[in-house]
């Protein structure tokens, strides 16, 4: 039986099978449908410090091979999570990764101390790089701003720290440095692709919230490329999220090296995708002969060039 | 049953306003057989497929999502209501149909699939109408929105039961009422199956190819004023028809309830994308998710 086990730095994972914020409710929506404890851990719904009621609908469209959305960080709010969710996703059994998001630094810090005591959170993932979120300021794509508030959360928090990085800008690699000097303990790449749907027979956007981040089969080429790239320029240990729907998919991002994988629209159409991507995973490892999945990352042989954007 | 406007606090329920309302923690994701596919109506089918895991659960307004599989595009699922429940010779439930008008990228695909072939489905989802009890109970449809009413009505008229356990009504209703509205009267389906005992079917179509010329909500004004007893209006169609049927009821006192047909990502609450807005009892209104705290709604909750 191949060790299916995986550390990115502090934060220890019996897999690299995770699913991804906003495509997993609080995970009590996927019950019927998981077995929680298999899972290397579940990132629930980003929490912001105030509830926030959403963007009108229609909040998703779908695109060839994708999904738009402009859900616009509809939740409860901090108080209500802590008091509603947080025991409930503590006792199942996997890490649980809480996704937070805010306007700015100051915001960033409040939550992560107040997040600081719970001691059964397994790590921080900060959302950065939401584009539905107006009125703050975009910090996923400013090198100065990702370093500082990775620092200040680190300062304020005993968890192992994510940062999950926006593919909406012109260098990843670059913002994933500077995450990595501000005290991440891993990137999570990439969140939505911004795009747009309209309807032009109504001259109308297609979503409430006009523009909408593109998810799915059809970035995954695009997540590929920015793991790749990512992972040759900074040597912190990468999330690989982008159109995951097979252990194919999960394979191909750990061989560009990804240490981990998240699913995310494919729990929207494939309920039950990722226990089984668990069980693909040990079976596919053992017809790998790999041992360990530490085997399989960063295993691509890629002669050639080092492309002109890489640095 | 409990009347909408009987329940006090929106926010009892933990998982919404609905005191049906919540996620379904035995639903089922499977590959399901199509056993049979035949025309309906104008451009509407009515597909079979073996499912006994849903068959046994499902309950009238419940829906479940039905997608194709190993196909990227159409990516998603789509939610369909239940139309009925088939039975084994033992008795058992195995088998669901539902009746769907081709009108996108997905329904014309699903239009082509054959007997024998697979789809993929999840489900039971959402709450489902309240049971029946003793009152007349009047169902407005408008177009496909008829689908949800044949086990509604079969289950009023105990001709049939549905659910795990088995649920059994109180209280007959003093009377069923269909109201169906359609734009023609090609576009009528599934008329043999509402042929009912006890079942008052009343008509109308837009162009007076049968029945009533005119709105349906004209025949449910026409109930409303007549009947003595107060009923229960259940209610399913295109959303200026649910509108006009919620003021309808609303300016009679007349409890109502509707059964939303939006838009869906996922179908089990975990995308945030099927939200309507409700009223709240601390704000004016708060989004809502029709999968799980829906697709039946008391029409007084929703901030249209
Ligand atoms: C609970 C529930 C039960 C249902 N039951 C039935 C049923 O029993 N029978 C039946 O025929 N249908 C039913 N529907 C509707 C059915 O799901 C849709 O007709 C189906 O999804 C159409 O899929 P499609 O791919 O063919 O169309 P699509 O290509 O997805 O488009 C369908 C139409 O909807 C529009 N549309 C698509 N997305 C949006 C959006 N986000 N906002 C606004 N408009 C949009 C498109 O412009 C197009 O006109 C139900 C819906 C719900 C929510
Ligand atoms: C409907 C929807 C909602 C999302 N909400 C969030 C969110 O709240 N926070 C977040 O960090 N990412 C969110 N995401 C992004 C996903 O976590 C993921 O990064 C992205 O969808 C790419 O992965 P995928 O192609 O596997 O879906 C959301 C994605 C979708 C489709
Ligand atoms: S369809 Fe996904 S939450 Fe309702």
């Amino acid at each position: 039986m191949p060790e299916l086990d995986v550390e990115l730095n502090r934060l220890k994972l019996k897999n690299p099978i995770l699913v991804a914020s906003g495509t997993f409710g609080y995970a009590r929506e996927m019950q019927a449908y998981t077995d929680f404890s298999r899972l290397g851990g579940i990132v629930p719904k980003t929490v912001t410090p105030l509830p926030r009621p959403g963007n009108p609908p229609p909040r998703t469209v779908e695109t060839s091979a994708g999904l738009l959305n402009s859900i616009g960080l509809d939740n409860d709010g901090l108080d209500v999570f802590l008091e509603k969710h947080l025991d409930y996703l503590c006792g199942l059994g996997t890490a649980l990764i809480v996704n937070i998001a805010a306007k700015n630094i100051d915001e960033f810090r409040t939550m992560a101390e107040r997040l600081a005591p719970e001691s059964r959170i397994a790590a921080l993932e900060l959302n950065i790089s939401c584009p539905n979120v107006s009125g703050g300021v975009d910090m996923g794509s400013d090198p100065q701003l990702t370093e500082a508030v990775v620092k200040a959360v680190r300062e304020a928090c005993p968890h192992p720290i994510i940062a999950k990085l926006t593919p909406n800008v012109t260098s990843v690699p670059t913002i994933a440095a500077a995450a990595a000097a501000g005290g991440a303990d891993a990137v999570a790449l990439i969140n939505t692709v911004q795009g747009m749907a309209v309807d032009w027979r109504r001259r109308k956007p297609r979503l409430g919230g006009i523009l909408g981040g593109l998810s799915g089969p059809a970035i995954k080429p695009v997540a590929l490329r920015i793991v790749y790239q990512v992972a040759r320029a900074v040597s912190i240990p990468i999330i690989g999220i982008g159109g995951i729907q097979s252990i194919d998919d999960v394979m191909d991002f750990l061989v560009v090296g990804a240490s981990a994988v998240q699913i995310g629209t494919a729990n929207f159409y494939n309920p039950t995708l990722a226990t089984q991507l668990v069980d693909e995973l040990d079976r596919c490892l053992e017809a790998e002969k790999c041992q360990r999945v530490q085997d399989v990352i960063g295993t691509l042989q890629a002669d050639g060039p080092v492309p002109a954007c890489n640095r | 049953m409990s009347d909408p406007q009987s329940t006090t606090s929106y926010d009892q329920n933990p998982c919404g306003i609905h005191p049906y309302g919540g996620m379904n923690q035995r639903a089922v994701h499977k590959s399901a057989v199509v056993v049979s596919h035949e025309p309906m109506a104008l451009n509407t089918f009515r597909l079979r497929m073996t499912c006994p895991e849903l068959a046994r659960q499902i309950v009238p307004g419940q829906f479940f999502m039905v997608r194709l599989p190993g196909l990227s595009d159409p990516l998603l699922g789509r939610p369909f209501a239940l139309f009925n429940v088939f039975y084994d010779a033992n008795g058992e439930p195995t088998d669901v149909d539902f009746g769907y008008v081709v009108i996108g990228k997905m329904t014309h695909l699903l239009s082509q699939c054959q007997p024998g072939d697979e789809l993929e489905i999840w489900g039971p989802l959402g709450n489902g109408f309240p049971l029946p009890d003793g009152r007349p109970l009047v169902l407005v449809a408008g177009g496909i929105g008829q689908t949800p009413f044949l086990a509604v009505a079969r289950e009023a008229l105990r001709l049939q039961k549905y659910g795990d356990p088995v649920r059994n009504i109180e209280a007959t209703p003093s009377s069923v009422t269909l109201c169906y509205g359609v734009r023609s009267s090609g576009y009528l389906a599934g008329l043999d199956d509402f042929t009912l005992s006890g079942l008052d079917m009343q008509i109308a179509t837009d162009d007076g190819s049968r029945g009533h010329k005119g709105f349906v909500t004209q025949l449910l004004a026409k109930i409303l004023d007549e009947q003595s007893d107060k009923p229960v209006v259940y209610c399913c169609g295109p959303e200026p028809m649910m509108q006009a049927v919620a003021e309808l009821t609303a300016s009679r006192e007349t409890p109502c309830w509707l059964s939303l047909e939006t838009p869906m990502a996922c179908g089990f609450g975990a995308c945030f994308s099927c939200v309507i807005r409700v009223k709240m009892n601390d704000r004016d209104w708060d989004y809502r998710r029709v999968c799980v705290e829906g697709p039946v709604f008391p029409a007084e909750r929703l901030a249209w």
